[in-house]
């Protein structure tokens, strides 16, 4: 597939503002540190910092985030399919890692088949075994142990659910319909086949095989709690130590061989990884290029980007690219809220998202104006949707007086909505979590909307529990800030979680007549095998989305990191928003 | 006096146990729920339930407190049916983000913040009160006025400025220490410069704002004390300076100061949190404020608020013990 493919979904926090812009930037990045064209450096020690105490997980079960993943499973540990490791948009295309393919699909891609290569081993050169990845799988269902972890085999492996949604496998511990999970994966008499019965099609199966949560893990060596601090390798590298807030040392792995890996390129001797490193002391590292063989895991503090990446001697040592994210707005169609087109689109003309922008950064460090929840990066599932920030309308400064046409014919398509909107006795109410940039945000949404008409209050809630309560908030608001990733290249890990029935719709469109026709569609977009075709239904269902403004405000966020001067071989992994760790070297 | 010290002994132990329910209350009380805030987005409250049971929060706050208290003496065991894992007493508790045993966890803890508070205790005493003495002896003079300009520089900056500023502009700008290995532990017995490279420069940036308080207290009691009448008849009777300084003033101007400090040591023995998270140092303090503001990891929060309780209290008690043996009205009273 020759489409950019994004990976590692998190909700994030809704601090983030959105704006508009007068134009979408749509390439996938820009200023990035293109691949190393001189020849790779084997040997040295390849230092890493960040600010963060631990890595939020080890266990392969347990990771989610893009960037541990990429770091993960460039050095530590392998899954049966992976990226491609290069930069630009054939990163995203999948190739064969522990596999001899990226999976054979059958019965309607209900079926998935994989064998694995010979030679690939743990680290106590013991082979992995289709057993291990089987008992890798069987962890995802111990939810009284694993809950950071993604959870797509419980949804997808044809194993029946309790009454209450949840499987009815408990998982490898306590066993209860172990026989349940045992029929839903096979392995062959020699272990090295692996098959995985679905309960559906899922044309899009094997990439969620480039996650560790659909890796290996040999039974024998499972500590439960502790695996997390304590992974077995089955990459080049192996752990020799691990300690929180302190330092991660990765050694070579003496039983990794070349042979068996085609994608790995594993150049120096030993990688560390420092912990708890102060903020201030960081960007100090990079600003003086006080490690020469460090890279800066955690991006800079937005206050030293400028003096960073406006300073030219520093081009060999910086990226900035478009993230995997995109942060939204979403209106409440729901009855007495936002249930009102017109209401809608008169919120989002109004909005001043300049200044919201520059609040947060800017268009160079923060984001640019969206105009869709699939960001271009996803390849093939975006096209640029027609309306919103392309509207002739729309002024990124905010369109006040075109809002209020819009109000104006809101007070006949539909009073009760209008009414609530501008009646200084109701308002729009608007939930943010209580933050001091929230403040000042607020403080920008209040007077632009008010110049257009509107009557809005901003409720605080506590931060703390803002995301936690979020099913409750939504309810309650007439719009709500929120941000997604996508896991993989394909919108069915965007539009069908965000609009449809999946875990994080904030519209409330489940109510609407509007919705019908367009649940009917995501649920044969997300069985569709013809890929071409099912990148169209996406194309078309963001479009109604859009044109139905469930979206009030889309962003398409951006991220910067930076290194030393002795690193080479540095690039931006797409699929990953983030380093691609394997191919880095210590430059002589 | 046996009496006096098991009845002070035993308000002690009333107020850690009264110290660690209050935790739990307030714990229970802030608008955040830990057993979301590591769930996946595909949380679901069936999930949330199971995360919250495994973490010990499906149960009330006192059945939580008691099981704690019981863990104390008796040891506990988290998880079940087949991954249960013990922490032998005391158990503080096991913490979930970390995969250890609470105990463990502040043992490895404590030498860094022992390190940091007893060289930054030495340093601002000796720095604290020879300033202090010599700027009483020199009242008025350009070394009281230099004095008084260090207690104005030390008393008006924050921590957290002069730790950045020795960090950037004399830490990292002299290449002193590798910046990757600020904060590594060193065993100051088989590696004392080590130890040294480590903990100077955090000793010091904490001992700055504590000596020049301690230099101005030792100062006014100082000069207080040497216009008392006993210093007087001392002076009459034809003793020198130094000896009047030596075994009359000073013994009596510092006994205030010596108290203070103990009690002020006994606080940073709970933790240095400013100058441990500027310098990298994995203390208590650390620990402490990254468990209640990033993991909300109640059991390490207990742990360290309960320790740095008990390191005033048991303080609080040597010093009224001292006292009674100085002042038998104390004992009695």
């Amino acid at each position: 597939m020759s489409v950019m493919k994004i990976t590692a979904r998190r909700l994030i926090a809704t601090t983030s503002v959105a704006a508009l812009a007068a134009s979408v930037v749509l390439v996938g990045g820009m200023n990035s540190a293109s691949a190393a064209t001189a020849k790779p450096v084997t040997g040295g020690t390849l230092n890493y910092y960040t600010h963060a105490e631990q890595f939020p997980n080890l266990d392969p079960q347990r990771i989610y985030t893009g960037r541990d993943i990429a770091f993960l499973s460039s050095y530590l540990m392998r899954t049966l399919v992976s990226y491609k490791p290069v930069p630009g948009k054939d990163g995203a295309t999948l190739v064969a890692d522990m596999a001899t393919n990226t999976g054979v699909p059958s019965n309607k891609a209900k079926t998935w088949k994989f064998t694995l290569r010979p030679g690939v081993s743990w680290e106590d050169g013991k082979p992995v075994t289709c057993a291990d990845v089987k008992y890798g799988w069987s962890r995802t269902f111990a939810t009284d142990v694993y809950v950071e972890g993604p959870a797509y085999p419980i949804a997808w492996l044809d194993i029946p659910k309790d009454k209450d949604g949840s499987s009815a496998y408990k998982g490898p511990y306590k066993k209860t319909g172990q026989a349940l999970f045992d029929k839903s994966i096979n392995c062959s008499a020699d272990n090295r086949t692996i098959t995985f019965n679905l309960a559906r099609t899922v044309p899009d199966f094997n990439y969620y095989l480039t996650y560790l949560a659909g890796g290996p893990v040999p039974k024998a060596k499972d500590t439960g709690d502790k695996y997390d601090l304590r992974p077995m390798a089955s990459g080049p590298y192996m752990i020799k130590k691990y300690a929180i807030n302190d330092e991660m040392v990765l050694v070579r792995n003496p039983k990794w061989k070349k042979s068996s890996d085609p994608i790995r390129t594993p150049y120096p001797d030993d990688i560390v990884v420092t912990f708890g490193m102060d903020e201030d002391v960081r960007d100090q590292i990079d600003l003086e290029d006080q490690i020469p063989n460090g890279i800066n895991m955690d991006g800079l503090q937005p206050s030293n980007n400028v003096a960073f990446f406006e300073d030219p001697t520093k081009k060999n040592r910086r990226m900035n690219n478009y993230d995997p994210y995109t942060s939204y707005l979403a209106a409440n169609n729901s009855a007495g809220h936002l249930d009102c087109l017109d209401v809608r689109k008169a919120v989002f003309f109004a909005f001043d998202n300049q200044s919201l922008i520059d609040l947060s950064g800017g268009t160079t460090y923060y984001g640019e104006m969206g105009d869709n929840p699939v960001k271009p990066v996803i390849g093939m599932d975006y096209a640029p949707t027609k309306g919103n920030i392309h509207d002739p309308n729309f002024k990124i400064g905010g369109n006040p007086e075109y809002a209020k046409t819009l109000l104006e014919k809101a007070k006949t398509s539909c009073p009760d909505a209008y009414d609530r909107a501008t009646n200084p006795a109701k308002g729009l109410k608007y939930y943010r979590a209580d933050t001091a940039t929230n403040k000042k945000a607020a403080v920008l949404v209040e007077a632009a909307l008010k110049k257009a008409g509107f009557v809005i209050e901003t409720v605080y809630k506590p931060s703390g529990t803002y995301n936690a309560n979020l099913e409750t908030y939504k309810k309650e608001t007439d719009f709500l800030s929120s941000g997604w990733g996508a896991d993989w290249a394909n919108a069915s890990t965007v539009i069908p979680e965000l609009w449809g029935d999946g875990c994080c719709n904030y519209t409330q469109n489940q109510k609407t007549p509007e919705y019908a026709p367009f649940i009917k569609k995501v649920n044969l977009a997300l069985v569709e095998l013809d890929r071409k075709k099912q990148a169209k239904m996406w194309q078309e269902l963001s479009q109604y989305g859009m044109d139905q403004y469930w979206y009030i405000r889309t962003v398409f966020g951006k991220s910067q990191q930076t290194w030393g001067s002795k690193i080479g071989g540095v690039y931006y992994w797409e699929p990953q928003g983030s380093f691609g760790f394997g191919q880095i070297y210590i430059k002589p | 006096m046996l009496t006096f010290v098991a009845r002070r002994l035993a308000y002690t132990i009333i107020l850690l146990a009264i110290v660690s329910l209050t935790i739990f209350f307030i714990f229970d009380l802030i608008p955040v729920d830990p057993a979301r805030l590591v769930c996946s987005k595909q949380c679901t409250p069936s999930l949330v339930e199971a995360n919250r049971h495994r973490l010990g929060l499906d149960v009330s706050v006192l059945e939580q407190w008691w099981r704690f208290i019981v863990g104390l003496f008796a040891g506990r065991t988290f998880g079940e049916e087949g991954i249960a894992i013990t922490c032998a007493a005391p158990a503080l508790g096991y913490s979930f983000s970390r995969h250890e045993c609470v105990t463990t966890i502040v043992a490895e803890a404590f030498p860094f913040t022992l390190s940091l508070a007893l060289g930054a205790f030495v340093l601002w005493l000796s720095v604290g009160i020879s300033l202090g003495v010599l700027s009483a002896r020199k009242k008025g003079k350009f070394a009281d006025r230099a004095a008084s300009v260090f207690v104005l520089v030390g008393t008006s900056l924050p921590t957290f400025i002069t730790g950045i500023l020795v960090v950037l502009f004399i830490v990292l700008q002299f290449n002193l220490v590798n910046p990757l290995e600020l904060g590594n532990w060193h065993n100051p017995f088989t590696e004392p410069l080590g130890w040294l490279q480590t903990f100077f420069f955090p000793c010091a940036t904490l001992a700055l704002a504590y000596a020049a308080t301690y230099t101005r207290f030792t100062r006014s009691n100082v000069i207080e004390t040497s216009s008392e009448d006993f210093i007087r008849t001392a002076r009459a009777k034809g003793l020198t300076e130094k000896v009047i300084l030596r075994k009359h003033t000073l013994r009596a101007a510092l006994a205030p100061i010596v108290t203070i400090a103990g009690l002020d040591f006994a606080g940073l023995l709970g933790g240095a949190i400013i100058t441990e998270g500027i310098f990298g140092l994995n203390g208590l303090g650390r620990l402490s404020i990254k468990a209640v503001t990033q993991t909300y990891d109640l059991p390490i929060i207990v742990a360290t608020t309960l320790i740095a309780s008990a390191f005033v209290l048991i303080m609080n008690l040597i010093v009224d013990i001292a006292y009674a043996f100085i002042d038998p009205r104390v004992r009695t009273s």
